[in-house]
């Protein structure tokens, strides 16, 4: 070695005075990166701008209408009145449920986001919110706050959602067993589809009211939305689909007509497909 | 190789055949390092982050990288029925995130951890087949006891001819005075007293105590002597080596005990933890070592070799069963003692000093790479003025004072250094506070150069 270097050298800042610990920003460099914020759609903005006119323009009609009617009369006046109130109220409750609808399924997302963080405070006011919706009757895990965040995960999956996720494969069991006795019977291919597709939507929202939704139109569509990338994963990781489909046709009804169609069989599996994945789709927390 | 182990190599052999088919594979990772090398600190690096990752956080970017981002999830693998104690990385972390933070106490006992790691499969098709789990095996224990693998190779009396060469020779014959006096003074036909046993160990064990924590010594043989474990001294460890003249009785029961020792050993530690393996990372303080001094650091390298000859080394059969390593990762650690641009220099001249156990791994066929690695970053860069001139050095909080300050670790050559370099004395680099952690690891813990270790590593096995 050179004469030059010094010898290792520990140089103390200035006595008295604590120093903080060092703080790499860590947390912030290695966030997950968020998805893409989608925003809104060309076609859900006309969409929404339609909506607005319509409903709009009619409340305006209405409200000329009504003043219209009591030029007239006071006493038209107040009915229509009574009528314009009631009919918009209604058609104000349908939106408000399906927004209502529409946010509760954001707490599923909200709830996974925050455990794929690993945000334990987070997730446990999701529990909190999703438990408080949760349909009467169903066993709720108490005392989640005071717990670790594995322990309470581990709770929650074993008081609320095995049960649920058995009851889902009991719903997907009879939907297949209807989808296949539907094929049976019916006289068109083209009849066989509607009917799928109406029960396959009817099993996704039993499923979905299991945990604690309730979806209108938009939620529904968007609960289907789900289901389909879900879908994709369960076939791929699930062996068990084809032993609960095997168990499911091999009661005696199914049994009489087995053979028959090979597309009540297909349908018959995907129905159990498509209650696993809705299951999966509706998890506060990701299996496992 | 014994009929037993044989039997056992085939066994494992076949097991790892048949997980590989089906998306099952379980990789043990065995993780050598003398003591303070840094191997829990590691380890508890390694399971956070790589929890974390499984989480979506980008704590292993490299590893990411090498493996297409395909980890999907990892997990800690509950607990079974094990009688070994559980890795506890959550009261590891736990402690060093706290206020005012611990770092790990000295390892005293094993402990073990699986982790398991789903990863999508690497076809284009991977995502429609189910996903393949990786477990990962990991084993935690005192770094002393690894020094113990050597012995498994030498009988009484060669194994006592060695010991006492070294002790006669440098620092050691300081360290060592009383008891090289004690056995010079022991005559040659002693009879088998436990009261000479245990007076001759107590002498030996406080030598090898003084070499291990005032010189920076290594090669300290046996392992329990240093680190007891659970179950304490036990009459078992009351034997010394004894010079080629010692014929008595004493020497027969030292011959004896030394036998018994090492077969406690065996089955309690080399049969079970180190006989099959897929993966080994192997951690020096190479600046610690150098640090203290000429004979230290070639004494960390001779420990180096003499490890790796029993862990690395397969021969022919044993790695035919697949029960050797494949890759092997050397990895100079705490490599936050020094600033940036001295980190490849530590890398480097770890490549000389673990030249021995390099040679040992890849003579059996294993692929080696070099690293600098801090698991816990614990400083950033900074520069000291000294003598008017600017060093380039690390900044820190002191552990024990609470207080921050600039260290500059001195010159890290790139290989051996010239005798000159030993000139300017030992140095002991002050213990530093962990940096603001999360204590439950939700985001892992910063690290260097963590990630590129494991894509090296592991990468090819996920
Ligand atoms: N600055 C820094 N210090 C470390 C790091 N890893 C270990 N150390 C220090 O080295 C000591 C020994 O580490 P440990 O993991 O207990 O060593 P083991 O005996 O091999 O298990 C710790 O107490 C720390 O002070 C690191 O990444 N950075
Ligand atoms: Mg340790």
């Amino acid at each position: 070695m050179n004469a030059a270097t010094p010898p290792p050298r520990v140089i103390i800042e200035e006595p008295g005075k604590p120093a903080q610990r060092l703080d790499f920003g860590w947390e912030a460099a290695v966030a997950a990166p968020l998805p893409a914020d989608r925003g809104w759609s060309t076609l859900s903005l006309l969409g929404i701008g339609l909506a607005v006119l319509l409903l709009g323009f009619s409340v305006l009609e209405a409200g000329n209408f009504v003043a219209a009617q009591f030029a007239q009369a006071a006493w038209l006046g107040w009915v229509t009145l009574a009528v314009a109130v009631a009919g918009f109220g209604l058609v104000f409750a349908a939106i408000g449920r399906e927004v209502r609808s529409y946010l509760a399924l954001a707490t599923v997302d909200r709830a996974r986001a925050a455990h794929a963080r690993g945000d334990a405070a987070a997730v446990k006011a999701a529990l909190v919110d999703w438990q408080a919706r949760l349909p009467e009757g169903r066993a709720r895990a108490e005392g989640l706050a005071e717990m670790p965040i594995d322990a309470a995960r581990a709770l929650v999956e074993a008081t609320t959602l095995a049960p649920i996720a058995r009851e889902a494969e009991a719903l997907g069991r009879n939907a297949a067993i209807q989808a296949f006795a539907m094929t049976a019977i019916s006289p068109s291919p083209a009849l066989d589809v509607l009917a799928f597709s109406w029960r396959g939507i009817r099993l996704v929202r039993q499923v979905a009211a299991l945990h604690g939704f309730r979806p209108g139109i938009a939620g529904t569509i968007t609960l289907l939305r789900r289901v389909a990338l879900d879908a994709a994963t369960v076939a791929a990781t699930d062996v068990a689909v084809e032993a609960v489909l095997r168990g499911a046709l091999s009661s005696r009804f199914a049994e009489q007509i087995a053979g028959e169609t090979a597309a009540g069989a297909v349908a018959a599996r995907r129905m159990i497909l498509l209650a696993r994945a809705a299951d999966e789709a509706c998890r506060v927390l990701p299996r496992g | 190789m014994d009929p037993f182990a044989l039997i056992r190599g085939v066994v494992g052999t076949t097991e790892d055949a048949a997980r590989a088919l089906v998306g099952r594979e379980r990789l043990r990772l065995a993780v050598t390092g003398l003591s303070r090398a840094g191997k829990t600190v590691f380890l508890t690096s390694l399971i956070a982050n790589l929890l974390a990752a499984g989480r979506g956080a980008r704590t292993l970017p490299a590893l990411d990288e090498a493996v297409g981002g395909r980890i999907r999830r990892v997990r800690i693998i509950p607990a079974g029925t094990e009688t070994i104690p559980r890795f506890d990385p959550e009261a590891h972390l736990g402690a060093l995130a706290a206020d005012p933070p611990h770092w790990p106490e000295r390892t005293e006992d094993f402990s073990t951890l699986s982790i398991a790691i789903d990863v999508e499969r690497r076809t284009s098709l991977g995502g429609l087949l189910p996903e393949r789990r990786v477990t990962l095996d990991l084993l935690d224990y005192p770094g002393e006891w690894l020094l113990d693998l050597p012995m498994l190779r030498q009988d009484y009396a060669a194994w006592s001819a060695a010991t006492l060469t070294r002790l006669r020779q440098g620092i050691r014959a300081e360290a060592a005075r009383d008891f090289l006096a004690f056995i010079d003074a022991l005559p040659g036909d002693a009879a088998a007293e436990d009261a000479l046993a245990k007076r001759g160990f107590t002498l030996y064990r406080d030598a090898l105590r003084d070499c291990r924590d005032n010189h920076g010594l290594r090669f300290l043989q046996p392992g329990r002597f240093l680190n007891p474990g659970p179950r304490g001294e036990a009459p078992l460890l009351w034997f010394f080596p004894l010079p080629p003249t010692a014929q008595g009785g004493l020497a027969a029961l030292c011959a004896r005990r030394y036998a018994a020792y090492l077969e406690d050993q065996r089955t309690a530690f080399l049969d079970p933890f180190f006989t099959r393996f897929h993966r080994q990372v192997v951690l020096v303080d190479v600046l610690g070592a150098l640090h203290a001094g000429q004979e230290a650091f070639e004494d960390t390298a001779e420990a180096l070799a003499a490890v790796a000859a029993v862990v690395s080394g397969g021969n022919w059969l044993e790695r035919m069963l697949g029960a050797a390593p494949t890759r092997v990762a050397f990895a100079a650690t705490k490599a936050d003692h020094v600033p940036t641009r001295a980190r490849d220099a530590l890398a480097a001249l770890l490549e000389h000093l673990a030249l021995g156990a390099r040679g040992r791994a890849e003579a059996s066929g294993a692929a080696t790479s070099f690293h600098a690695l801090a698991a816990i970053r614990c400083t950033e860069d900074a520069v000291a003025m000294l003598e008017g001139q600017a060093f380039a050095a690390v900044r820190g909080v002191l552990l024990n004072e609470g207080r921050g300050a600039t260290i500059y670790p001195g010159e890290v050559p790139m290989k051996p250094p010239e005798p000159a370099f030993w000139q300017t004395g030992f140095f002991r680099m002050p213990e530093f506070r962990p940096p603001r952690l999360d204590p439950a690891g939700s985001v892992g813990v910063p690290h260097l150069g963590m990630d590129a270790l494991l894509a090296r590593l592991l990468g090819d096995a996920l």
